[in-house]
């Protein structure tokens, strides 16, 4: 135990005080002394823990993994849970700021760095919730639904006083939701908006689909304050979006740091723990440390590549990955990087051209949740399958890529592009795409020698047409 | 059965519509649920065709090109239908109004937007059907349609012209509510199949054609001798989906001894429970009578109790003694309410059968033996 909680950067003195914490947590969550051996092995091979900014982040996703599933027994009167919700995290940090009795968390993302990508225990979960109505098969439900649906079906984690989830991006998110709150009493909530922008509004983002989306917003943070009984202010919440934007500001740096560098100075993998970290819906008081963790991690990165020193050779095969390359499962980036593949980015990250344009071009926002919504409408996967392909094709020139892995995630109707984004590639760009077929957040799918010989395949190919 | 001059007239009704096209007239295709109003189609002087073939595997094939597997068969369905250019309704649009519903049929939107050639006009259709504000949403949504069938079909929509279309409108579903509710009496004067394909008929005929068609069809009906069928279960049908040509499930409960005495349904049958309606402003009361006023499908938010109690209503009235669900393969919303609605049914000692099947006729083997043995288990209920 003190051994993994080294590797996750606690200190001596902290083990000492904080065990009987983990202990508890572990114990709750059924991780065994066999589990902990595992998860030591798993963290020194698969992340780079001799970094002090992984540690440092993993420190604090550990952290929250604690005060989540203790929130109850340790004071916290509200609980305040997003799934799916990312544009709800600042209001949940909102809340957090305002008061200690809050308890703000996105959990399923904490359970699959956690539970899932270090302990390796992600399988009993999928099973419990294919158990329910989440059922396996061709069906093709998401995973990662699935892990919401367990964990508070089952008590993993309290039940909160509300769940917070957005049909932004799917419909069954909010229908599990729905069905969390029929059956178990769960009291939800959910934003939505309405992607009806057409073709010829692209790229400048819509108004009328930014004004539903604040207002919604809006009516769900209403909701929350309610729950907690208390209200914050907008000038709380733009103090809280400027805060996270200095996270992600610097999250941000070490993307472009691996994205420009040649030999990539980490695996792609460890987004997987800075996703995690920049999820979090932390008070105000408590995002400074996660900046540091990722400015402490920018700094070591940027002297790798000072030295040279790079987790694949240099001059290896660029590649960009639709969706982010693991969820619960650190395997496949790993592979793909002991196979000599430098997989530099993902799409979902991709900037869309011209999206930041704000539909009443000059006019300052300041509506916070406008804001929030406007954001939000700009991103790659708020876009059409049209513009989707504008912008990998802008991301792949710009990022002077060898070629695409498009591993698409079979629960997600709304990311269903893969076909044509490879046929447009193929035809403008001309070089390779590997397409998989994926359960992004299910470990089971991953198949060692199947996944090896189809990347070794691929760098082949991509060598070859260099 | 269907009366002979309705066969004749969907049998000749793609060449009168490509006739109707060299004269002017637009046609302009839409996709199923109920959510695009079929009257402002009308009322622009174009003809609407509702987009809704399904239950023949070569299409869902053919799309595998385009989208993956996980998508619904309908939806697959339909790029597929696109694709393979061969449907002559599918052929001749001038444009497409793709409502934004489940996410399966807003990527068939982007699938056809990408294959290009075809004006498409994307109707958000806001999934918190409560709502005020989506309320107006929609009705700003539903003004901008009816401004682009104005200028693409170069006619005025003026307000006399929407609520005779309302009025025709309302007379189709006033006589398919009329046709259905005669089912819920002992004896059954049409079975469901026949129900739906007359139904389904009502998407591609001309709808003044169509209320005359239904208005007979009611009277025969109304005057058919009443024989009681005490020892066959009345069954309702719920799901997603039930698209034209996808009778398979319809043909083998009919086939095992059951009687489909109603449906609900959220894609392929129109909508018939209530009228819009028709005074003041139309397009509000449009709006009014499709997101609000109707039952909702199961991607809408906190959709699942509201349709319950519309089943358990339709259970009471129709007399039903058993449910079959019926969904498409990759329909994850409805995959996820059958649990909840197998639950609720089970607290009400209400037999309940869950069928996934595809267009494909590779399980049929294995769903005649599931609904054999429903009907026989329903039977024992019974007797």
């Amino acid at each position: 135990m003190i051994g993994l909680l080294k590797l996750c950067g606690f200190e001596a003195h902290e083990i000492e005080s904080e065990l009987p914490r983990v202990e508890k947590v572990f114990s709750r969550l059924e991780i065994t002394t066999e589990d902990i051996e595992i998860a030591k092995q798993r963290l020194t091979k698969y992340y780079d823990v001799e970094l002090l900014g992984v540690r440092k982040a993993l420190r604090l996703c550990v952290r929250e993994l604690l005060k989540l599933v203790l929130a109850r027994e340790e004071g916290k009167t509200k609980i305040i849970y997003a799934f799916m919700a990312s544009s709800f995290v600042p209001i949940q940090s909102a809340l957090a700021s305002k008061s200690k009795q809050v308890h703000a968390a996105q959990p399923t993302e904490l359970f699959q760095l956690i539970l899932g990508c270090i302990f390796d225990k992600m399988v009993p979960v999928m099973e419990a919730a294919e158990g329910k109505w989440l059922r396996a098969g061709a069906i093709a439900h998401c995973a990662n639904v699935k892990t919401i649906a367990e964990i508070i079906a089952s008590d993993r984690v309290p039940k909160p006083d509300l769940l917070v989830t957005c049909g932004y991006l799917c419909e069954t998110a909010p229908k599990t939701v729905e069905l969390l709150h029929e059956l178990y009493d769960v009291p939800s909530a959910c934003f939505d908006t309405c992607y009806d922008r057409e073709e010829m509004e692209h790229p400048v983002v819509t108004k009328r689909i930014i004004d539903l989306a604040a207002k919604n917003l809006r009516k769900t943070a209403e909701r929350a304050q309610e729950v907690v009984g208390f209200e914050f202010t907008d000038d709380l919440l733009w103090d809280v979006l400027h805060a996270r934007y200095r996270l992600a500001d610097a999250i941000r740096k070490l993307h472009v740091l691996i994205e420009e560098s040649d030999p990539i100075p980490i695996s792609i993998g460890h987004e997987t723990i800075w996703r995690c970290l920049g999820g979090i819906p932390f008070s105000i008081d408590d995002i400074p440390d996660a900046i540091d963790a990722m400015d402490t991690l920018g700094e070591e990165l940027q002297e790798r590549v000072n030295k040279g020193f790079g987790v694949v050779a240099k001059g290896a095969p660029r590649v960009l990955t639709f969706c982010p390359p693991d969820y619960t499962d650190p395997r496949p980036s790993h592979l793909a990087t002991e196979v000599g593949i430098a997989l530099l980015a993902k799409a979902f990250d991709l900037p869309v051209p011209d999206a930041g344009r704000p539909p009443d071009s000059g006019t300052k926002i300041k509506d916070p949740y406008e804001e929030i919504a406007f954001k939000r409408q700009c991103q790659f996967v708020s876009q059409n399958s049209q513009m989707r392909i504008a912008s990998i094709i802008e991301g792949c020139k710009r990022l002077n890529v060898d070629g695409m892995l498009d591993r698409y995630h079979v629960g997600c109707r709304n990311i269903g592009d893969s076909m044509i984004i490879k046929e447009a590639l193929t035809k403008e760009l001309g070089i390779p795409v590997l397409m998989l077929e994926w359960e992004d957040f299910d470990p089971r799918v991953y198949n060692h020698e199947q996944y090896k010989r189809r990347l070794e395949l691929f760098k082949t190919m991509l060598t070859s047409k260099r | 059965m269907q009366e002979e001059h309705l066969v004749i007239h969907l049998r000749d009704r793609p060449a009168a519509l490509r006739e109707a096209k060299k004269s002017g007239v637009k046609i302009i295709g839409y996709f199923p649920g109920n959510y695009v109003p079929e009257e402002l189609i009308y009322a622009s002087g174009a003809m609407p065709i509702c987009l809704v073939d399904g239950g023949d595997p070569a299409p869902v094939d053919t799309s595998l090109s385009a989208m993956p597997n996980f998508f619904c068969q309908f939806a697959r369905a339909q790029v597929g239908e696109r694709l393979l250019k061969r449907n002559p309704y599918y052929d001749m649009l001038d444009m497409l109004v793709a409502p934004i519903t489940c996410q399966h049929l807003k990527k068939v939107a982007e699938m056809w937007e990408y294959f290009g050639d075809i004006e498409i006009f994307k109707l958000g259709v806001p999934h918190q059907y409560y709502g005020d504000l989506e309320l107006e949403y929609y009705t700003d949504r539903l003004k901008a349609l009816k401004d682009r069938l104005q200028a693409f079909t170069g006619n005025e929509i003026t307000s006399e012209k929407l609520s005779k279309a309302i009025d025709l409108y309302n007379k189709m579903r006033e006589l398919l509510k009329k046709i259905s509710l005669l089912r819920s009496e002992t004896y059954l004067p049409l079975s469901a199949l026949d129900f739906i394909k007359l139904n389904h008929a009502s998407f591609y005929a001309d709808p003044a054609f169509m209320v005359d068609v239904l208005d007979s069809t009611y009277s025969k009906l109304k005057e058919k001798t009443k024989v009681a069928r005490a020892d066959t279960p009345r069954l309702l049908l719920l799901g997603p989906n039930i698209a034209y040509g996808d009778y398979k499930v319809l043909e083998l409960v009919q086939e095992a001894g059951g009687d489909i005495v109603i449906e609900e349904l959220c894609e392929g049958v129109r909508y018939y429970w209530q009228s819009i309606e028709n005074k003041d402003n139309p397009l509000k009361s449009l709006a009014k009578g499709y997101l609000k006023d109707r039952v909702p499908c199961a991607f809408m938010r906190y959709s699942a109790e509201k349709r319950l109690d519309f089943a358990l209503k339709l259970i009471k009235d129709f007399n039903v003694s058993g449910v079959i669900w019926y969904e498409l393969l990759g329909c994850e919303t409805y995959d996820s309410e059958s649990y909840f609605f197998a639950r609720k049914m089970e607290e009400r000692n209400i037999p309940m059968l869950i069928l996934e099947s595809d267009y494909g006729m590779a399980d049929i083997g294995q769903v005649k033996t599931r609904i054999e043995a429903f009907v026989e288990l329903v039977k024992g209920g019974i007797e």
